[in-house]
């Protein structure tokens, strides 16, 4: 065994690992360094400047995220030079940025904004007039992308590239114009995206967004509430959090948007499908039944209370065991189902009626 | 799944999702994982890109198949072949894990005997698949230590879908590759809680975890807990439920599933119920079965109510109550417990919390698992036997579950349909990344609609062009069963002489055409292979079916183009 290798941060001695960045061994050591163009899984590109900070013996500053750590740096993170650092470049990226903060908070948290705000960033440098090309036609029904917004840090397209490997955006474009764009400028229904919405998750400034929360739904994501659930489509079972409006559908709460848990805390690693992360317009669809259904003398089925349906369901099962015997009866279960309805379904099955007829769509 | 218990003791995933990014070799068959298992696809996708060798079987060209190093072309319903002869290449070059199987397997030597047939040479005359491919997967397979198996429907929706999971379990265990990270023998669940509805009992053999119903200790045990008398007599499965269903069974009670839309041979299923004398429907959105349903009870959603859902990988998740449910709608465990009250039980469950607890208590694989400890350290993967065992992230660590992983030799018996001059075409059904099962809840999703509105049907140019058929012509598919009409999607990801189609949409029912011979073990149907033939019905002015499939023949796009240049509309003249 080697000895563990250390470094110091702000004067902190810390350990770290083979092949971690130095950012990463402040992110393990919870010392914040600002990041905007950094997502854990994705390559790093020390593109935006955002975390430079000052080490030992090097005459520039350093982006942390893209740096390896080696044994003996001592590195500073918090410093007035870096501060003028930080204020300045957040300066520049605001005079490119929608005036005012309003506008940040229809979709994600704009860290732009955030990050302004923390370092007192001046904001009366003179505004940029190049004006980045949007895609405003594109018809797909979930992702928007307000090129105002946009920093062009490249996290959706390499996020598109690296993780979702599919290529559908791509950067295009030079300096101050350059912009997300997509083959042929085709709507992204027409390209490779598969829709899972990872460019919207990783994307910093909310440039990158969802279109239908921010079209009927507009409301700040500070005021939502998250409840984390599992997502109820595949078996791969990814976590995911509802935002929730409290006050939508008149006080019963309405699921607004579906957003993912940070990378590296749970299976899914930040990630969602098109369905997980799109596909909760069912929670408030108009079929949605909404009180319980008795078939009536007529071969109608009709509106009926809980007790009428629930008396009705009891009697015509018993009916057909007395009848015809136990094994009579079948019982289908759901996958779809949580495990303690599982349980009790099985549980009458077996205790309540007496047979082992029950299953569910077992084999997939 | 019944397999998996035969042979490993055990019916999971035996590794976690989280490993597969660190495999070097992954054998993917039967499984079109970036549009089943999209999450599952990007740790593929990842291991690849850090170099892992991936091999893909299948008959169709998916996805992945595009970072595969090889993809294996079979012919459908050949995989017995190609898995026997790639066992038969382990054995015969003696790449098979000496150590491994003497000291935790039994049986090998009828496995040996059995796929001596099997040649790389004559797999190639059944499967299509070169000789040399199977040698070289085969090779490659047993000499890489971090080798997973990761498998879903196409390998268990066959009539000879168990035999297809034995065969890939026997690679499994000659070679060893088991009880380490990044290996093993992993079953893509389909549907959100399939695992955690077999864990919980919900299967005509067994009772929650996995104890079988005809084992005396069992039964004893759950009469004392229950304090009922039990029937140690297995049910019937799900598939033999539907045969009889009319007949010898009168009644159901069917929560949260449309059987009509995902069974098989819809129409006779339907007669049979039209025989039955009361059914129980418990769901969130009429369905098709709602037409036979007596009494219909308005569930809540999964976002309305608390409890566990249980992923491939056997970690037990929390689902949290986030909004409530429309009217009346009630959680489902509301609903049985009244109902079950009615019938005369006196079950008195003050929350999902403690229905857990119960379920726990007699099922020791999941007893160190509870909703208190789930909160505090998130999901937890069984088997977890007491409250302070972390979990298992993958199984068979320092031995079998079951004592000694057991060799199942399997002869290749041909799908039960083959396609002759009448019915010329191969059919298989299967999923789509837009949709889920029978759509009922992603065609409610504005979304879905924009990417695939409509059923489709995959053709190669070839079988198209020698039926008049054009790229988004309306047709009609014909099998022995039935017959429906849907789009066609010219495509060469599909084999000559195969078709492919999702069976998501209701208008356009797959499972009306497909064959209901079940596996003779588990009792699944044969989804995936059936014969069948295609006729153009008339030219319709031709909507694209699919926007930038990667399956169409033309590629991406184009459906309708943005009108805007990409220039910028306001700023500065770039010629200044
Ligand atoms: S939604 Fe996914 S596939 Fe589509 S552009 Fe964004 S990252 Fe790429
Ligand atoms: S988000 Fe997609 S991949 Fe994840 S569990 Fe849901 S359906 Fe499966
Ligand atoms: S976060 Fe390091 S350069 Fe952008």
């Amino acid at each position: 065994m080697t000895q563990p290798q250390t470094l110091t941060l702000n004067g902190r001695e810390l350990a770290f690992a083979p092949g971690e960045t130095v950012l990463e061994v402040a992110q393990r050591a919870g010392s914040f360094i600002p990041t905007l163009c950094h997502d854990p899984r994705l390559a790093p590109a020390g593109a935006c400047r955002t975390c430079l900070v000052e080490i030992e013996g090097w005459r520039r500053m350093a982006p942390a995220c893209a740096t390896p750590a080696t044994a003996g740096m001592a590195i500073t993170s918090e410093s007035g030079r870096i501060d003028r650092h930080r204020k300045s470049l957040m300066a520049l990226y605001l005079a490119d940025h929608p005036e005012g903060f309003v506008g940040s908070e229809l979709g994600a948290p704009d860290q732009v904004y955030q990050l302004a705000e923390r370092y007192a960033a001046p904001t009366d440098w003179p505004r940029m007039d190049n004006i980045r090309a949007g895609r405003p036609l594109d018809e797909n029904p979930y992702i928007l992308f307000d090129a105002t917004k946009c920093i062009a840090c490249a996290r959706c397209t390499r996020y598109c590239d690296e993780v979702e490997a599919v290529t559908a955006i791509t950067l295009a474009g030079r300096g101050s114009q350059t912009t997300i764009a997509t083959v042929d400028n085709l709507s992204l229904l027409d390209t490779t995206c598969e829709m899972c919405g990872g460019c919207i998750d990783t994307c910093p400034t909310g440039a990158m967004a969802e279109k239908i929360p921010l079209l009927t739904a507009a409301r700040p994501e500070r005021e939502l509430t998250k409840v984390r659930t599992t997502c109820n489509y595949c078996g791969v079972g990814c976590q995911m959090d509802l935002n929730i409006d409290p006050e939508g559908n008149g006080g019963r709460g309405k699921v607004v948007k579906i957003t993912s848990p940070a990378p590296g805390t749970t299976t899914n690693d930040g990630n969602l499908c098109v369905k997980g992360r799109f596909a909760y317009d069912f929670i408030d669809h108009e079929d949605r039944l909404t009180t319980p259904l008795v078939r009536g003398a007529d071969g109608q089925l009709q509106p009926a209370s809980w007790s009428e349906a629930l008396q009705r369901a009891a009697e015509g099962l018993l009916g057909v065991a007395e009848r015809h015997g136990k094994d009579a009866l079948g019982f289908i279960s759901s996958s779809r189902c949580t495990v303690e309805e599982n349980y009790l379904v099985q549980k009458m099955a077996r205790a309540v009626f007496g047979t082992n007829h029950v299953h569910q769509c077992a084999a997939t | 799944m019944a397999g998996l218990v035969t042979t490993f003791g055990a019916g999971a995933m035996t590794n976690s999702i989280g490993e597969i990014r660190d495999a070097d070799f992954l054998f993917v068959i039967g499984s079109n994982t970036t549009e089943a298992h999209p999450i599952i696809a990007m740790e593929m996708k990842r291991a690849v890109k850090r170099g892992a060798t991936l091999v893909v079987a299948d008959p169709r060209s998916i996805w992945l198949t595009s970072m595969a190093e090889r993809h294996l072309k079979l012919r459908p319903g050949t995989d017995i072949w190609l898995l026997n002869a790639m066992a038969n290449v382990i054995v015969t070059e003696e790449l098979y894990d000496e150590d491994f199987v003497a000291h935790n397997t039994e049986g090998f030597e009828a496995v040996a005997e059995t796929v001596r047939a099997y040649t790389p040479e004559a797999a190639e005359q059944v499967t299509g698949v070169p000789a040399e491919e199977i040698r070289a997967t085969a090779r490659q397979y047993a000499t890489t230590r971090k080798a997973g198996i990761y498998y879903t429907l196409g390998i268990t929706e066959h009539s000879h879908g168990t035999d297809n999971v034995y065969a890939l379990a026997n690679l499994v265990l000659m070679t060893g590759h088991l009880g380490h990270a990044s290996c093993g023998m992993n079953p893509l669940r389909g549907q959100n809680n399939v695992q955690g509805a077999n864990d919980a009992g919900a299967t005509p053999v067994f009772l929650p975890g996995y104890q079988r119903v005809d084992d005396p200790a069992v039964l004893a045990k759950y009469q004392a807990s229950w304090g009922v008398e039990l029937d140690p007599t297995p049910g019937l499965n799900l598939n033999e439920m539907m045969k009889v269903a009319g007949t010898q069974l009168k009644g159901f009670f069917v929560m949260g599933e449309d059987i009509l839309l995902s069974e098989p041979n819809v129409a006779h299923l339907e007669e049979g119920l039209n025989g039955i004398e009361f059914l129980v429907l418990q769901d969130i959105f009429l369905n098709e079965t709602a037409r036979f349903a007596d009494v219909i009870l308005p569930a809540a959603c999964f976002a309305e109510k608390d409890g566990v859902f249980t992923n491939s990988e056997r970690r037990v998740q929390r689902v949290r109550k986030g909004v409530e449910p429309p009217g009346e709608a009630r959680a489902d465990w509301e609903i049985l417990q009244d109902l079950a009250r009615l019938c005369g039980a006196d079950w008195d469950y003050g929350d999902p919390a403690e229905i857990y607890a119960e379920m726990v208590k007699d099922a020791p694989k999941f007893a160190g698992i509870s909703h208190a400890r789930i909160e505090r350290e998130g999901g937890i993967q069984w088997p977890c036997a007491s409250p302070d065992e972390p979990g298992t992230t993958f199984l068979h660590e320092g031995g079998i579950l079951r004592g000694k992983g057991l060799f199942t030799p399997v002869d290749y018996r041909p799908s039960m349909e083959l396609e002759d001059s009448e019915y010329p075409l191969l059919l298989s059904t299967g999923r789509t990344l837009y949709h889920y099962n029978s759509a009922t809840q992603t065609r409610r999703e504005q979304g879905a609609g924009f990417k695939q509105p409509e059923a489709y049907v995959e053709l190669h140019p070839k079988d198209a062009g020698r039926r008049g058929i054009a790229d988004g012509d309306l047709v009609e598919l014909l099998t022995r069963r039935g017959n429906l009409r849907c789009r066609a999607l010219i495509s060469r990801q599909v084999r000559r002489g195969c078709i492919w189609m999702p069976f998501h949409f209701a208008e356009a029912r797959a499972n009306l055409l497909t064959n209901d011979v079940g596996d003779a073990v588990t009792g699944t149907a044969e989804y995936k292979v059936c014969a069948a033939e295609v006729k153009r019905l008339s030219e319709q002015p031709a909507p694209v079916a699919f926007r930038g499939s990667y399956y169409a023949v033309e590629g991406p796009g184009p459906g309708k183009v943005d009108e805007l240049p990409m220039a910028p509309v306001s700023a500065a003249d770039p010629g200044d």
